[in-house]
């Protein structure tokens, strides 16, 4: 049986990810673990680099790597505002390591305009 | 058989021919990547418009922002960024766009202003640097297919000039793709950083609950926002310039066409006169013989 369900949209700015309703989304902020339920009070928080997990109505878990960005909770909507994200099909340890691979992937980018 | 003038003017049509199979090439071409550019642009909305949501809530749930970013100073040094293409052949897209910066720039040296002037794309980079002025920084192979990375690297580095005061404020001329028919040259201003205004107060009275503190999302936050907003940017200026190739080659096409159409005309005609003046000189040459 599915618990109260709340709105989830996962946006980068060149995608959506991930949108829709979800009974329960767990995220890594840069204060720690967050999970967030239904009809959660209004929340801004920074996200660090780590997985995402969201399950949606049918149960289903939607893992995802996230390096950065914003959480937003407000009237029962979350919106997970992220530089880069990815799916995988692979628990969280996956999401982890994608996340790390996101991470390291800005980082070139960064040395390498710098160098440039 | 031809004569010389016949095969000239027909030659002067097949060079034609093969100019117009790369102008409508080009047409081609560029209609697709408008229809690509304007998906990007339509998929970098959401974020966007996530973005300007959060910053409002941020505002309206701390009273009042306040950051280094967000603060205006006396402007002793502009930057000025001027947004233009890699390739040409896109009628008058740079040119518009590089001559409203002209404009800001020589009203600028009016008033005494100290100037900064950085460039993305070929067109601007070769536009300034032909008349001696000096440029910051040039980003080149950006413009074609900008990516979020072009963004934040050409953000971060108009972030540092403005944190370490070298540059005061920054002004973007940039081309907004208004339709397939208009695209407009604009002036925005980037840094400091104009918070989007709130369209409704309805949510004003939320108490949030920051982690970490709202000082610290608030300076993570600027950063992205000025970055999502170049992007935005880069992405309309692209599918403005695909828009402005289009028609250009379009337009290119058209000519063309035209001229074969004068061309074969005046062709037809040389090899009348031609036939004509052979007949007269058989004809001549036959009665020349019977008087004979």
């Amino acid at each position: 049986m599915a618990g109260k369900l709340f709105h989830v949209d996962v946006v980068t700015p060149e995608d959506i990810i991930w949108s829709g309703a979800a009974q329960m989304v767990s995220a890594r902020t840069t204060e720690g673990d967050i999970g967030i339920l239904a009809d959660h009070e209004p929340t801004m928080a920074a996200l660090a680099t780590g997985p995402v997990q969201i399950t949606d109505a049918d149960d289903e878990v939607t893992t995802i790597g996230i390096h950065g960005g914003f959480l937003q909770i407000y009237a029962n909507t979350v919106t997970l505002l992220t530089d880069r994200a990815e799916t995988t099909e692979g628990g969280r340890e996956e999401a982890l390591r994608l996340a790390e691979e996101l991470k390291a992937a800005e980082q070139r980018a960064v040395e390498a305009s710098e160098a440039g | 058989m031809a004569s010389a003038e016949v095969r000239q003017i027909r030659r002067r049509i097949k060079s034609v021919e093969s100019t117009m199979k790369i102008t409508r090439a080009m047409e081609l071409i560029a209609t697709s990547r408008i229809a690509k550019a304007r998906v990007r642009v339509a998929e970098n909305q959401p974020y966007t418009n996530k973005m300007n949501e959060v910053i409002r809530n941020l505002g309206a749930g701390t009273g009042s922002i306040s950051h280094p970013l967000l603060e205006s100073r006396p402007v002793k040094t502009a930057g000025i960024v001027v947004v233009s293409s890699d390739r040409g052949l896109a009628g008058g897209y740079n040119s518009s766009v590089i001559r409203m910066a002209e404009h800001r720039i020589l009203d600028l040296r009016e008033h005494g202003t100290d100037m900064r002037l950085y460039t993305v794309g070929e067109k601007a980079k070769a536009y300034f640097a032909y008349r001696n002025f000096e440029i910051e920084h040039a980003w080149l192979g950006v413009t074609d297919t900008p990516g979020y990375g072009d963004a934040r690297m050409i953000g971060n580095a108009l972030l540092e000039e403005y944190e370490t005061e070298r540059v005061d404020s920054f002004e973007v001329f940039t081309t907004r793709y208004v339709s397939a028919l208009t695209q407009k040259p604009v002036q925005w201003q980037v840094l400091p950083i104009e918070p989007p205004p709130s369209d409704d107060g309805g949510e004003a009275s939320v108490a949030y609950t920051f982690e970490p503190s709202a000082e610290a999302i608030l300076a993570r936050l600027l950063p992205r926002y000025l970055e999502g907003t170049i992007f935005g940017m880069l992405l309309e200026a692209s599918a403005s310039e695909h828009a402005a190739r289009r028609r250009a080659m379009k337009a290119a096409t058209e000519n063309a066409e035209e001229l074969v159409r004068l061309l074969t005309r005046e062709a037809n005609q040389a090899r009348q006169a031609e036939i004509t003046t052979e007949i007269s000189e058989i004809v001549g040459g036959a009665e020349a013989l019977a008087g004979g």
